[in-house]
């Protein structure tokens, strides 16, 4: 297992005020109803007592079918890595922190030009993020621009499975592909047993807000839950624009629809490995332009770790992209105010949480080595003042006295290499020795960690026969 | 018998009692003290130095080991004859009047303590009179100037002026610290050599000496 970290110290709603948004929900799903545009989905959903307009190809949902489906579905969701030590255990406030996707361009290491992403960049951000230690999973972060949509999905998962040994989650974009890549898994594992005691890989397919499900994804979420690949039907509603603009409207939506995902996959198979995917955003109400890195963003994606502590179901949010262009301070502020709030909720997977700028669009290496900085430094607030006895240092206070040192006090020589976060990238050091050092800032420092990384060489993680 | 390299690791372990049971050995087995000390001592002070130049050691390590080298010091010090010296050189350091601020004045003093330099600290709210003394008692190699308050940096250029003004200027070399001090301040009130921490202030004092 990943060490892990635990979360839930922050509360955005009390007891009473997570039942209401519960039963709005539920108001949502047996009144308005998900539009389903597929047709095999209708007709189990139909055969299974909810209620369906096969005209409209409205599915409302009676509340015991969401309630049975929230009691069937796991409480604990271990998305395992090919090692030992990276298996991640999802459910109460543990937090993990990790990539996400899918952006299209790529701020070049050397020229610092934007450019498309090509495999090559799926590889390579793979090969980083299996270097980085705070970033726990790797949702694979890129479209290879190179590889067209009918090699997609190979390429992306088979340059990821060869590159990094952490648990890889991604979307597919044909039907054909995702079963070539799940038939690589098997093969990978042993038999298609061991893929789904042990799932080192897995799947988003998501829902459309508001309340619509698209056909092909549909057909990927089903496909995944009936090989037993553990499956995420993420939902990212814009507050303003596809959902209501009020924060705790958006939730009631967001809920609705990552609950409908979730009851749909207990349809098909109950037990089913499910997260609880939610991603609520907003729009900049002034310019339309579409906020994935807001301070609200932020508050509400944090907040839905409480609905699905109440439900007892693993959570999959978004926090720690930025909407900035250039790495700049904003790109500091809005990853920063968002990771540490989803964090502190307690959400167990929290995606998109490095390498991410441009509302999702562009990724840089850079990035990604600032961003394990920034993981890091959550997961030091995780783990919080470990409050002891012997922590409260009492002895030593009373040995070193007024005016005295604590530079080798007998806490000091215990805790100094593991109290304090070891931060890589921070600059405190006097001004000239700085101008001296070549007057770096964070960015150049981290392009030089990146650099380095991706100029090792590079280890065999797989058996690339398996992978054809 | 224990060897020398036993020394150097148990310094750089920061062992204090073991050092000093080992350097007693050695002197007991007739090693000359003058090779215990650059050899052993001194010679595992060095690679305390470098490892933590590399960030591989962290002060509070660093000041053990000097505690540790130091316990072997105290015994072949009295040993060593009149031609013989045991330090890299002497150091007057303190903190200017009006200034309380101790604790990074401490750690420069104590990491050129590890790297061999005798030095004496004459404390904090130190007035230019009392440098003076302390430079003319002690005949010092080097003068060591500091302050952490921007309203106390003027103390620092009347302590220099003091030093010129009671003829004793030239016979040290004057360095200066502490968080508002800088490279040009530092030349601006005729100091020769400014350290923003402990470690630079050791190499500083080397290239003094050397």
């Amino acid at each position: 297992m990943k060490e892990t970290y635990q979360g839930g110290s922050l509360k955005f709603f009390n007891q009473g005020q997570v039942e209401r948004i519960h039963e709005k929900t539920l108001a949502v799903l047996k009144e308005v109803g998900v539009k389903v545009e597929n047709k095999k989905a209708l007709d189990l959903f139909a055969e299974r007592g909810a209620e369906v307009d096969f005209q409209e190809k409205i599915v409302r949902l009676p509340n015991t079918m969401v309630e049975e489906a929230i009691d069937t579905a796991p409480s604990t969701v271990i998305l395992y890595g090919r090692e030992a030590d990276q298996h991640i255990e999802l459910g109460g406030t543990n937090v993990y922190m990790g990539t996400g996707g899918t952006a299209v361009n790529i701020l070049d290491l050397e020229t610092g030009e934007k450019r498309k992403t090509t495999s090559k960049d799926v590889s390579q951000i793979a090969k980083l993020v299996q270097n980085l230690d705070n970033v726990d999973f790797f949702v694979i972060p890129v479209f290879p621009d190179d590889a067209g949509k009918e090699k997609a999905d190979q390429i992306r998962f088979f340059n990821s499975l060869e590159n990094t040994t952490k648990h890889i989650m991604g979307g597919v974009y044909t039907q054909e592909g995702q079963k070539k890549v799940i038939d690589a898994a098997v093969k990978i594992a042993g038999s298609e047993v061991e893929l789904r005691e042990r799932p080192f890989i897995s799947f988003i397919a998501n829902i459309m807000s508001p309340l619509t499900m698209e056909r092909d994804y549909t057909d990927y979420f089903r496909y995944a839950v009936e090989r037993g690949v553990p499956v995420v039907g993420g939902t990212a509603p814009i507050a303003g624009a596809t959902s209501p603009i009020t924060l705790p409207g958006t939730i009631v939506q967001t809920n609705a629809e990552a609950l409908f995902m979730v009851t749909f996959s207990q349809l098909i198979n109950p037990g089913a490995k499910v997260l609880y995917g939610v991603v609520p955003t907003t729009m900049d109400m002034r310019s339309s332009d579409f906020r994935f890195a807001s301070i609200e963003m932020g508050m509400m994606n944090a907040a839905c770790a409480e609905l699905a502590q109440y439900y007892e179901i693993p959570i999959y949010n978004t926090a720690g992209v930025s909407d900035t262009k250039a790495i700049d301070i904003q790109t500091g502020y809005e990853k920063m105010s968002n990771l540490l709030m989803s964090a502190l909720t307690g959400t167990n997977y929290i995606h998109h949480a490095a390498g991410l700028l441009d509302s999702g669009m562009t990724v840089a290496y850079e990035q990604y080595v600032i961003d394990n900085q920034m993981i890091g430094m959550a997961k030091r607030v995780l783990r919080g003042m470990e409050f002891s006895e012997e922590r409260l240092a009492y002895e030593d206070i009373k040995e070193v006295g007024p005016g005295g040192n604590f530079l080798t006090a007998n806490t000091t020589m215990q805790y100094m290499r593991s109290e304090f976060f070891d931060d890589q990238l921070y600059e405190a050091s006097d001004w000239d020795d700085w101008v001296e050092a070549g007057a770096l800032d964070a960015r150049d420092k981290a392009k030089e960690i990146a650099r380095e990384i991706l100029n090792k060489d590079s280890e065999e993680l797989i058996d690339s026969s398996l992978l054809d | 018998m224990s060897e020398i390299k036993e020394v150097i690791e148990a310094v750089i372990a920061g062992e204090v009692e073991k050092v000093a049971e080992l350097t007693q050995e050695l002197v007991d087995a007739g090693e000359k003290p003058q090779e215990i000390i650059s050899q052993g001592l001194v010679g595992g002070m060095d690679v305390v130095g470098k490892r933590f130049k590399a960030n591989e050691m962290f002060v509070p390590e660093v000041l053990i080991a000097a505690k540790a080298m130091h316990s072997g010091m105290d015994i072949v010090k009295p040993l060593l004859t009149d031609g013989e010296s045991s330090s890299a050189g002497t150091i007057v350091i303190g903190t200017v009047e009006g200034d309380l601020h101790d604790i990074g004045k401490n750690l420069v003093a104590m990491m050129l303590e590890g790297a061999g330099f005798e030095v004496i600290d004459i404390g904090i709210d130190i007035p230019a009179a009392e440098f003076v003394e302390a430079v003319k008692e002690n005949q010092p190699d080097i003068v060591g100037i500091s302050a952490l308050l921007t309203t106390t940096m003027p103390a620092m250029e009347e302590t220099v002026q003091a030093l010129e003004e009671a003829g004793v200027r030239e016979q040290v070399k004057i360095m200066v610290g502490g968080a508002p001090v800088s490279k040009d301040f530092a030349d601006e009130i005729g100091a020769d050599g400014y350290a923003p921490d402990g470690s630079t202030a050791t190499d500083l004092a080397r290239e003094f000496i050397a």
